[in-house]
């Protein structure tokens, strides 16, 4: 069953072009690599399949709808959520408070803020203190909770690991084993190829606004994905 | 560059002759236009080339005025002598309280201006040497030829406005104008190329303020009086906001529009339609309100752009458009 | 003891100036504007409850303040619909103030071609006048009433931030507009509320103010600058700074009339500067 479904997207900056014809795709409970250099159009793409860049043209359906023309409030409330890069955590809410928002969207599923914190016990700890208060990493943990309070069909997450020391990295992919398990599919975008591919079933590569790979994370060797990261 | 150096000497011989061609009524218009135009010039060069709105430009233009009638009753001059004293008034205070007023960004410096001006306009109404709050009436006006009054205020007021627009010109075109620009633009970059951001909002401050001080001075030397409601009325800056936002922030032709409009809208409303001065008042906010909305950089950057027109161009850039003009001053297509 | 009193009066008076800001605070705190037009809006309120009370004789005078304030926010969520939430977006900030700017001088000159320039106020009779003991000291009911009334604002503004899902939202989107959209927020939507939220609070101090001098069309001028300096003075971002800075300027502002009895609100004006000058963070540390 294909939860998302993208044909011919381009995504423009302005009067800039910063997508080009893209094809994507993810099947329910599927998870997915989308890796790239830096400036590749991997974030960009993300923030146009959730509505946050307007101008844009082609053909994006979610779960049988058209949504190429939906304003992100609505999107979220389909079940399409992100997790967006830099955690953009809201700063004078606290932990809890910024996971509640996730509840905003009423949507309902299995997630809520005890089972938040089962996945996040250091989070338990800290859920009255401010986002400045944490670690990276807890920041990123608070920035995947909140996005799992809404119970998302479709997780987007945006370089989660970066900035972040590897023994957090574990932690947080560990969680994501337990994430798909409860249902919700996942787009992984990252610039750590191998992390990424080891995490999903199938990895596209992003090259100056274009595909240049598309294949399941067993079938392609770290060579050809090399190859498709730089453009060589 | 040539072009504009023609129509500069055109205005300027129109200018000098308007007195034996005009009849007086349109005389006094005219010197009404002539000085609000400077005026809306002195705030836009503050608010669209510096980035500083003031809401409080009132105060300079009374404190020009003050200061006129005052070194002129003191020590028995001719006003006319006396003028450059309006300048200077503005361009102290100006200097004075820029201190304080430059930690404030944005909004908050706008109202502290108008803050300022408020107490200064209170001091000055409790002020019995000031003539209180009915004001001071120009006692040198005697040593004033009334023939030749009316005349003389509007060649001053021509000099005022065309000095006004011709040195914006030549400053935007220089270095010096340059860095403002970009101070305006991003401030933070502007001065991780080594332009001070202070000293220059500081300089175009006073500059502003003096000019207001100048066109103060003249507005109401015309009247022979000054009162304190009048000389610090908040619609004074009204009228300069109202001027350059609907003309075009920013832009030297900006104000010009402005001012024609602003003009007609009100010779329409009060002469043709007979309406009061108030429903005019509404009509002017509303159509500022209405450029906002549909056109927030006024009406002639559209225009321009629009028509490829570029008559006195050295005006804020569009972020779309590159269109910096060299330090040497050569914008490029001005022959 | 005179001195005393008058402290005690510019205290109860600083109730009224921390009501008059804590609007302007509210829009400024989460969608960063400044609404100029803050002060006629809250003339505009006074006029409407001026003409409820004439037109309501048999109702006691503070009733009107319910269907006052249930106006202003209505007029507060349009003004943002239409007008605000157009111009809340530019990237240039010069544009909302030019445009409230601009609202300040239709309303203005509107309501003086509407009601006339005349002087108006808000009587409630008996009201108006009674005082009371205490302490050796005589202090005015009204003023009494208006700092508690404050108080309890403050309080209820502040638990419904804290406490209520709407304030969570109010503030996440105040923290981040675009990203509040990924949790099914419409960030316009908000602001609409927290406009009609700052109009009913501006008609509050309105009408208050009314009951205790008059006031005519161009009274939202001194209004819009008092409710300014107390936010200033009280440190952006603070909203019980801003009753501590009403307090203060109240207090300014009575002792100078006591001083100098026609200097208007010249005192205050000073007080302001002058603290600007040695303290421009404002008399409350904030998290601006």
């Amino acid at each position: 069953m294909t939860l998302l479904e993208v044909a011919g997207l381009d995504v423009f900056h302005g009067d800039l072009q910063a997508i080009f014809g893209l094809d994507f795709s993810v099947a329910e409970r599927e998870a997915v690599a989308l890796v790239g250099a830096n400036g590749a159009g991997k974030t960009t793409f993300l923030r146009a399949l959730v509505g946050l860049i307007d101008s844009k043209r082609g053909n994006v359906r979610f779960d049988g709808g058209d949504i190429a023309a939906t304003p992100a409030e609505s999107i979220a409330r389909l079940g399409l959520c992100m997790v967006p890069e830099g955690r953009m955590l809201f700063d004078t809410l606290t932990v809890e408070e910024n996971l509640l928002m996730g509840q905003v969207s009423q949507r309902s599923g299995s997630w809520n803020l005890r089972r938040v914190f089962d996945l996040f016990p250091a989070l338990e700890e800290r859920r009255n203190h401010m986002p400045r208060q944490l670690s990276g990493g807890q920041q990123q943990m608070v920035a995947i909770g909140r996005a799992l309070m809404c119970n998302p069909r479709l997780l987007l997450c945006d370089e989660i690991s970066l900035g972040l020391a590897p023994v957090m990295v574990e932690q947080i992919y560990r969680a994501f084993a337990d994430i798909r398990t409860e249902g919700t599919a996942l787009v992984l975008v990252e610039q750590d190829v191998k992390r990424a591919a080891s995490a999903s079933d199938r990895i596209y590569c992003l090259l100056k606004g274009r595909v240049s790979l598309a294949a399941s994370a067993g079938d392609v060797s770290l060579n050809e994905l090399t190859q498709a990261y730089f453009g060589m | 560059m040539k072009g504009i150096a023609i129509s500069y000497a055109v205005i300027a011989a129109l200018i000098a002759a308007g007195p034996l061609v005009l009849g007086e009524g349109a005389l006094r218009f005219s010197t009404e236009c002539l000085l609000i135009l400077a005026m809306a010039q002195m705030w836009n060069l503050l608010a669209g080339y510096a980035g500083l709105v003031s809401f409080g430009h009132q105060v300079f233009v009374g404190l020009g005025a003050y200061g006129l009638f005052l070194i002129s009753d003191t020590f028995d001059l001719s006003p006319y002598w006396v003028l450059p004293v309006a300048p200077l008034a503005g361009a102290v205070v100006a200097a004075v309280i820029a201190l304080p007023l430059f930690r404030l960004r944005e909004a908050y410096f706008s109202i502290a201006m108008w803050v300022f001006s408020e107490i200064v306009a209170a001091l000055v109404m409790k002020a019995s040497w000031l003539g209180g709050t009915s004001g001071l009436p120009l006692k040198s006006s005697r040593l004033v030829d009334l023939d030749w009054f009316e005349p003389m205020l509007f060649w001053v007021s021509g000099v005022l406005a065309l000095g006004t627009m011709g040195g914006l010109f030549l400053l935007m075109r220089s270095g010096f104008g340059l860095g403002l620009m970009s101070v305006r633009d991003n401030d933070l970059a502007a001065m991780s190329v080594g332009v001070d951001v202070r000293r220059n909002r500081f300089i175009v401050f006073v500059l502003s303020a003096a000019g207001c001080g100048l066109a103060g001075a003249v507005s109401f030397l015309g009247n022979l009086y000054v009162s304190p409601a009048a000389a610090f009325d908040v619609n004074w800056v009204v009228y300069m906001m109202f001027i350059v936002m609907i003309g075009g922030i920013g832009t030297l032709e900006g104000p010009i529009i402005g001012t024609a409009i602003f003009f007609g809208l009100r010779e329409l409303i009060t002469d043709q339609l007979g309406i009061s001065a108030g429903w005019y008042l509404v009509a002017l906010g509303t159509v500022g309100v209405v450029v906002m909305l549909w056109s927030p950089r006024g009406i002639w950057p559209p225009l321009r752009d629009r028509f490829g027109l570029k008559l006195l161009s050295v005006g804020r850039t569009a972020p779309a458009t590159a269109e910096l003009a060299p330090v040497s001053g050569k914008a490029g297509q001005l022959g | 003891m005179a001195w005393l009193e008058t402290l005690v009066n510019g205290a109860f008076l600083g109730g009224l100036y921390g009501l008059l800001g804590i609007g302007l605070a509210l829009v400024f705190g989460v969608m960063r504007l400044v609404n100029i037009a803050h002060g006629e809006f809250m003339v505009l309120a006074a006029y409407l409850a001026v003409i409820l009370v004439s037109l309501f004789p048999q109702v006691h005078p503070l009733f009107v303040l319910i269907p006052v304030v249930l106006a202003a926010f209505a007029v507060g969520y349009l003004y943002q619909a239409v007008i605000m939430n157009r111009v809340a977006r530019a990237p240039d900030p010069l544009a909302p103030l030019l445009l409230t700017f601009g609202v300040s001088i239709v309303l203005r000159n509107l309501m003086v071609e509407v009601f006339g320039a005349d002087v108006r106020s808000l009587q409630l009779g008996e009201l108006s006048r009674a005082s009371l003991n205490l302490f050796g000291l005589s202090i005015g009911v009204m003023p009494l009433l208006t700092l508690v009334a404050a108080v309890l604002l403050f309080l209820l503004l502040q638990w419904a931030l804290k406490r209520t899902q709407f304030g969570r939202i109010v503030r996440a989107t105040a923290d981040r507009r675009d990203i509040v959209r990924l949790f099914g927020v419409k960030p316009d939507r908000v602001y609409n509320y927290v406009m009609g939220l700052s109009l009913a609070l501006g008609a509050i101090g309105g009408v208050l103010l009314a009951v205790r001098s008059s006031f005519t069309p161009f009274s939202g001028v001194e209004r819009l600058l008092i409710a300014f300096e107390v936010v200033v003075l009280g440190g952006i971002g603070s909203f019980w700074g801003a009753l501590l800075g009403g307090i203060v300027l109240g207090m300014a502002q009575l002792a100078g009339l006591k001083w100098d009895a026609n200097a208007g609100l010249l005192y205050a004006h000073l007080l302001f500067f002058v603290m600007l000058l040695i303290r421009p963070a404002g008399l409350v540390a904030s998290k601006a």
